[in-house]
């Protein structure tokens, strides 16, 4: 996975906002993450596999009106999401979320540009 | 994760070898806190070998429990708590992992610890349960890692330091323990504090040369501290808890988000927002 700094992967400030949630980070971006896109994130021995690195978890598993129930800080380190499918066990490190949401962003940049 | 009431600052000593004389470091720095006129808790987490009970002569002492709340056991001004009180000396603790994520947040949380400025825990070499489960569950200031001169646990000790690293623990710095054993040539060739130091670029906190009075007081249960306080050792004890102190100082400013629990239907403990931390 790419690297980032220090300033890249420290949160200042967490929002929500219609399906999904914004992080702001102390180099100064904020990222969106819709819900979905964030439960298929998921890098919990359940969703992914441990041997293989395989994804578990297939999109259409996932409904698409999926929401976090809540969500808490672990450590100092990440997060974790109870989803409303019951899921809970998915901890997302900030330099996961800070990659899936550069990731979404290019995504959504290069469907507008098209 | 919120701050534990009552204490300010939380610190881990740690090493990834065993045997590097860590819980001989935390008992020093202990001391060395007190008699800066710091309130001070030592909590032995080393669950597998504790050895904090013997070093300080108090090893048939028996904590009290008052309202399912154990009360720490206070001697040479520190307040002391340790998984060797509740089990023999000789009894081996055998615990799954489960199990020593309990203990541990039981040792900091369902301990009487009052009012503190710094609490020490003394950890178990390695990296596995107990430092995670810290990592996740507990407000660390910072950690400590001890290392010997050698290569050898320098090597080890660089991976306690990474998975710190990776779990976004503050370092506050390496200290060198047993320092010395000068050759024919001249003086010892060992470096690994400095050299971890510079590897990773955590500040070193100084080396504690091999002095026969760390090995005594040790035995005879008393802290270096205070029996042998004019000893080499016991200066630079001095020396790396003054260091310590600057960096927990410099370490603790703000910027990241803390601990929350953000219930999103409600909005209840919501993280705040750069805007609010701005304002």
């Amino acid at each position: 996975m790419k690297t980032f700094t220090r300033e890249q992967v420290t949160p200042v400030g967490m929002k929500p906002v219609q399906n999904g949630i914004i992080i702001q980070w102390q180099d100064g971006s904020d990222l969106e993450y819709d819900f979905r896109g964030l439960r298929l994130a998921c890098a919990c021995a359940a969703c992914i596999d441990e041997n293989t690195g395989q994804k578990i978890l297939r999109p259409a598993m996932v409904a698409m009106d999926i929401e976090a129930i809540n969500i808490e800080s672990v450590g100092s380190y990440a997060i974790r999401v109870l989803w409303s499918d019951g899921h809970s066990t998915g901890i997302y490190p900030f330099e996961l979320l800070r990659y899936v949401g550069e990731a979404r962003l290019e995504r959504l940049q290069e469907q507008a540009a098209k | 994760m919120s701050k534990l009431p009552g204490i300010q600052h939380v610190i881990a000593t740690s090493s990834g070898k065993g045997g590097v004389g860590k819980s001989t470091v935390s008992i020093n720095i202990a001391l060395g806190l007190v008699q800066k006129g710091f309130k001070v808790g030592l909590a032995d987490v080393d669950i597998y070998g504790p050895s904090i009970p013997t070093l300080l002569g108090i090893e048939d002492e028996h904590p009290q429990v008052l309202d399912n709340v154990l009360i720490p056991i206070q001697k040479h001004d520190l307040k002391i708590m340790s998984m060797g009180f509740l089990v023999g000396q000789d009894t081996p603790a055998i615990l799954r992992g489960p199990m020593i994520t309990k203990f541990i947040h039981q040792f900091v949380t369902g301990v009487k610890w009052g009012e503190l400025d710094y609490l020490i825990l003394d950890l178990p070499p390695g990296t596995g349960d107990a430092q995670l489960s810290l990592a996740q569950n507990v407000p660390l200031t910072g950690a400590l890692v001890v290392t010997t001169p050698q290569a050898i646990s320098v090597k080890v000790a660089l991976r306690g330091l990474r998975m710190f690293e990776k779990v976004k623990i503050p370092i506050l710095g390496v200290i060198e323990n047993m320092q010395g054993w000068a050759t024919p040539d001249g003086p010892s060739p060992f470096r690994g504090g400095k050299s971890l130091s510079e590897k990773t670029g955590v500040p070193f906190l100084g080396s504690i040369p091999m002095d026969q009075t760390v090995a005594i007081s040790g035995d005879q249960g008393q802290p270096l501290l205070s029996a042998y306080p004019d000893s080499e050792a016991a200066k630079c004890f001095k020396q790396i808890v003054n260091q310590l102190v600057d960096q927990v100082n410099h370490k603790s400013a703000p910027g990241d988000l803390g601990g929350f629990k953000w219930n999103l239907k409600s909005g209840e403990g919501a993280p705040k927002t750069r805007e609010e931390a701005n304002s």
